[in-house]
């Protein structure tokens, strides 16, 4: 498997695999499901400062072809995750990425700090991109000053590798990932679940308590697709593929337009040992592709339309 | 965090048979490839098929019955992934995610009665919970057959999903519609006051209860007023049955065992909770 380890800006990964934000656990629960040997690191879900008790439910809808979801960010705090769910993390066998999350820049460089120290993190992901807290406003994520912000906060704040995890809800997601690059970041996860809804004619009412929510999963995989892509071309920091990856060929697909790792979210719940399998079969399709060298071919993407300037 | 059980695996099962149970239910029977360990009752699995054919989530089932190495599941043909799974032909293979959950208390024979309160689909954990509990649970004392009151409760005569064989597992079994079709005409907890006002079922008792939310929400109503120990096996909606998703909250009870979170997962936390741990009022008023 060596084969397919990938340079993340500071980190190596054995393989390109990540698990998303805020779908495979907040510590261990998983590791019977997938051993996290399987991974090229596991991503927390989104750590806030103070504990967050959620959204009302109903929480989840499912559409034709994803999931709608309105969790808003239910956590129990950073003190609860210090204190209870890293030290169990310490001797996991991948790297730890602890993704956080916050309303306010100072609370983004508190989380920083306190997690600098600890010894079972190996990187910080910023989640600048939820959209199910502050009624779907997104203000890190839909403006680059504000995104700078905060990424330029937490880089102040801790040594460790730090990737943001931007928004598809914008018109221009290239100036935003400029804007964090400027900022600081090692690395762009692009991109967190699209706004959306769904309603029930008949009683007119809303799927969602919130109305609006997340929508991830295989429908999203275009629009994802094309958000990484002008991320890769618009920065030289590291871009991790994220929306509707579920086998071999999704994850090869952000590869090849340059994404150097990939995260699995929403596929977890249809299967949540598929992830596991995910980098053997990535190193099979690469196999029967006779691509011998992923580094040289991440990014090989040919797209004639873009040369002739389109 | 909670973290799914020791036991549960993600494994493909292959469809044995699929058959008609009542109006609109059908028994899935999975082969489940190995041999499981027996399975508490009211414990459930994840179900999806592997083909393309079922929506992207699966969907959550008690077990219905564990024989001959097989899995059943009571399923009511409902929406897209209930059909898709009641559908699935012989052979083909169906994503099984489990055991998950905590299934019953110890339904033990050293206490008052039990009454079992079954509504419409939600009859499926009893068959098993029945079984169990005759043959001894936890190292406690099995159950007599008199000491097993099931109420099973349903719109018409042909919803009550094999009432005969369920009442055949010897127990008192009693059955409630609410177009008087069969049995008793009414709900099920107006069966039981039926049933204590006569005298057949005794004034103290322990309640385990599945079925409509409207049901359990009376069935806690009632356990308070009455200071009984009642369990309810809840169904919400689920992303995963692991403990991943977050999208089967139940409100926790102001000052009960839980109170420490405003909720708990059902998958991983439940689906069985006792009345002092949750609290269904709250869930009044969100959206179906």
């Amino acid at each position: 498997m060596a084969r397919l380890s990938v340079q993340l800006g500071p980190l190596v990964l054995r393989n390109p695999v990540m698990s998303g934000s805020g779908t495979y656990g907040h510590g261990r629960e998983m590791a019977l499901m997938c051993p996290p040997r399987h991974l090229g690191a596991w991503v927390s879900k989104t750590v806030t400062l103070e504990p967050r008790p959620g959204n009302p439910m109903p929480r989840m809808a499912e559409t034709e072809a994803g999931l709608l979801n309105s969790i808003g960010l239910e956590n129990r705090g950073l003190e609860y995750y210090l204190s209870e769910i890293l030290p169990s993390m310490r001797d996991l066998d991948t790297l730890v990425v602890t993704n956080i999350g916050a309303e306010c820049v100072e609370d983004f460089g508190t989380l920083a700090a306190r997690l600098d120290g600890e010894a079972a993190v190996d990187a910080l992901e910023v989640n600048l991109s939820c959209p199910n807290v502050g009624g779907g406003r997104l203000p890190f994520s839909t403006d680059a000053r504000m995104a700078a912000a905060a990424i330029g906060r937490v880089r102040a704040a801790t040594k460790k590798p730090l990737f943001a995890k931007l928004s598809p809800n914008v018109s221009d997601i290239a100036s935003i990932a400029c804007a964090v690059e400027a900022a600081g970041a090692d690395g762009i996860t692009a991109v967190n679940t699209l706004l959306g809804m769904k309603v029930d004619w008949r009683s007119r009412r809303p799927a969602l308590a919130t109305v609006q929510g997340g929508y991830s999963g295989t429908g999203i995989k275009p629009v994802a697709l094309r958000q990484a892509w002008m991320c890769c071309k618009a920065v030289k920091i590291p871009v991790i593929g994220c929306g509707g990856i579920a086998s071999a060929d999704d994850a090869l697909e952000f590869m090849v337009v340059g994404c150097r790792a990939v995260q699995v979210g929403t596929s977890n719940f249809s299967d949540p040992s598929a992830i596991g399998n995910l980098a053997q079969a990535i190193e099979h399709a690469l196999d029967q592709a006779c691509i011998a060298d992923l580094e040289q071919w991440i990014g090989s993407f040919d797209n004639p339309r873009a040369l002739a300037g389109a | 965090m909670p973290a799914p059980p020791q036991d549960a695996r993600s494994r493909v099962a292959r469809v044995v048979r699929c058959t008609p149970c009542g109006a609109d239910a059908f028994v899935l029977e999975l082969d489940p490839g190995e041999e499981l360990a027996p399975v508490r009752a009211s414990r459930f699995f994840m179900l999806r098929r592997e083909d393309g054919t079922s929506p992207l989530v699966p969907r959550p089932f008690s077990l219905y019955r564990q024989q001959r190495g097989n899995l059943e599941f009571l399923i009511k043909a409902m929406g897209r992934g209930t059909r898709a799974l009641v559908s699935a032909p012989a052979g083909s293979k169906v994503r099984l995610i489990g055991p998950l959950g905590n299934g019953w208390p110890t339904i033990d024979g050293d206490g008052p009665d039990w009454v079992m309160l079954a509504g419409g689909v939600g009859s499926a954990p009893f068959w098993m919970g029945i079984e169990q509990a005759q043959q001894g649970m936890d190292g406690k004392t099995p159950v007599r057959k008199q000491q097993v009151h099931l109420l099973f409760g349903a719109a018409s005569s042909d919803l009550l999903y094999d009432f005969k064989g369920l009442a055949g597992l010897g127990v008192s079994a009693h059955a409630a519609t609410m177009d008087g079709s069969h049995g008793h005409r009414g709900h099920v907890l107006s069966l039981l006051a039926q049933l204590q006002a006569s005298g057949k079922v005794p004034e103290r008792v322990r309640l385990l209860a599945c079925g409509p939310e409207r049901m359990l929400e009376a069935t806690a109503h009632l356990a308070f007023e009455r200071g009984w120990d009642a369990w309810l096996s809840m169904e919400t909606w689920m992303g995963c049955g692991v403990g991943i998703c977050n999208g089967c909250p139940i409100p926790t009870r102001a000052g009960g065992p839980r109170a420490g979170w405003p909720n708990v997962k059902c998958c991983v936390e439940g689906p069985v909770f006792h009345v002092r741990e949750v609290d269904l009022a709250r869930r009044v008023g969100a959206p179906t």
